[in-house]
């Protein structure tokens, strides 16, 4: 049986055609046994794939860094909207807070401008012009982790608004603004919540939501005449209250408020005033004055 | 990655060893052309270092039936063919030459690998264990069962 198998085995052979088609194969596969041509293919693959990589990152890190805020501006008269602006300095989102915020955040059309224009055009909407006219306060609060900007953007602000009654601008710090989010408060409106409650401890941020700036002012006021003037004059540099001379630099939030007639007061970073009266920090800081004025 | 000189001498060593295998395997000339394609890419593509002759005849037996069985694997082959279609020069082989082959490709395809390579290849039975990777003992055994059968179709009895 061995040898008839052999025998059979041995006419079975690969004919010419099937070898040399084997070997056409061969040399197309391998590209006609060029390593050096081989490569390149790889070398080309290699090249997309690594493009196409260097697309993604770059689309992935654009479009990161243009659409996350680095900035929040919270414009609140009692429409409370809040902007946030991208390291470009553009306007990458308008939101309005509760219903009367959202309705003016629909009415702005400022997504994608630069934020002075869109500062500009704010100030110029009706519904913001209306509130203005009935001696309502505007008050503008910028907070932001690039110090810079914030800076900037506050500055940008105060220049804007400088023509106009009744607007105040102020800085805040991002961590504040989280707060302020977890109280469903727009962080300038939380700002002056603050003051008020360190005056009032009954007051909630649910008192606060439905209340206008004017309103919360007129309350502040109410409490402690003083204080409002902390609260709003800081950044102007000095303060009048009555006959009362004061100074305060725009971090110290130091009010020297002669309290009645004739005190002479200066406000420093730390938040002391001197002078008789409170000064009184943007939202926590509070300077505490000497008494020695006359 | 090997050159070119080398893949046709193996071409020219290693066909008709690979061609045995596919017919005792395959069913038609396209499955064997692709099977001659991918065991000889596969040995151009290779880097393995072989100690001798022997050993290069091995590897190209155990990769031809390795590729043969992934083959078959496949969906919608059928199971059975008749002979003529299987081989291109059917009419150099004699009646008993046929009836030989045929009573091997109607064992089990398990039994095929064995019988072709104890009988054509002279492997002994650890050396197919090696080749086929399997126990020596099932080799044994295959080949037991295999020479029955045969030995049953072919009635003949002189095997060693």
């Amino acid at each position: 049986m061995r040898d008839e198998l052999k025998t059979a085995l041995d006419k079975v052979t690969a004919d010419e055609a099937l070898k040399q088609s084997t070997r056409a194969f061969l040399a197309r596969q391998t590209h006609e046994y060029g390593a050096a041509k081989a490569r390149p293919r790889t070398a080309r693959r290699l090249a997309a794939a690594f493009a196409c990589l260097a697309l993604v990152i770059v689309g992935g890190t654009g479009y990161w860094a243009y659409f996350s805020p680095t900035c929040a501006i919270s414009i609140d008269i009692n429409p409370s909207v809040e902007l946030a602006v991208n390291r470009f300095d553009k306007v990458i989102s308008v939101e309005g807070i509760g219903e009367d915020g959202e309705a003016l955040a629909e009415t702005l059309d400022v997504r994608f401008l630069n934020y002075a224009d869109a500062l500009d055009s704010l100030l110029e909407n009706q519904t913001v012009e209306d509130y203005l006219a009935q001696d309502e306060v505007l008050s503008i609060a910028v907070a932001g982790d690039n110090q810079g900007q914030a800076d900037a953007i506050l500055a940008q602000a105060e220049t804007c608004t400088a023509g106009t009654k009744n607007v105040y601008c102020h800085a805040a710090d991002s961590e504040e603004l989280e707060h302020a989010h977890e109280a469903g408060l727009s962080f300038g409106k939380y700002q002056a919540f603050l003051i008020l409650q360190s005056l009032d401890p009954s007051v909630t941020p649910d008192d606060v939501q439905g209340l206008t700036m004017r309103e919360i002012r007129d309350r502040i006021a109410a409490l402690d005449p003083s204080a409002a003037q902390g609260l709003y004059g800081e950044g102007h540099g000095h303060d009048n209250q009555n006959s009362g001379l004061g100074s305060g630099n725009r971090n110290g939030n130091g009010t020297g408020a002669g309290n009645n007639s004739a005190g002479v007061g200066t406000g420093t970073a730390t938040g002391n005033g001197s002078g008789q009266g409170q000064g009184m920090g943007a939202g926590q800081g509070n300077g505490h004055g000497h008494h020695s004025g006359h | 990655m090997r050159s070119e000189q080398e893949a046709n001498r193996a071409i020219e060593r290693y066909a008709d060893t690979v061609r045995r295998i596919c017919m005792i395997h395959l069913k038609n000339h396209a499955d064997t052309e692709d099977i001659f394609q991918n065991v000889f890419l596969k040995y151009v593509l290779s880097t393995a270092v072989f100690e001798s002759e022997e050993h290069e005849k091995a590897w190209f037996i155990r990769v031809t039936i390795n590729a043969c069985r992934d083959l078959l694997k496949s969906f919608f082959r059928s199971r059975t063919v008749s002979l003529d279609t299987l081989l291109d020069q059917p009419a150099e082989l004699t009646q008993t030459d046929h009836t030989v082959l045929e009573a091997v490709l109607a064992l089990p395809p398990k039994y095929r690998d064995v019988v072709y390579l104890h009988y054509y290849e002279g492997y002994t039975a650890p050396q197919i264990g090696q080749i086929l990777k399997k126990n020596v003992n099932t080799i044994y055994t295959l080949l037991g069962r295999a020479k029955q059968a045969l030995k049953e179709t072919l009635g003949g009895d002189d095997d060693a």
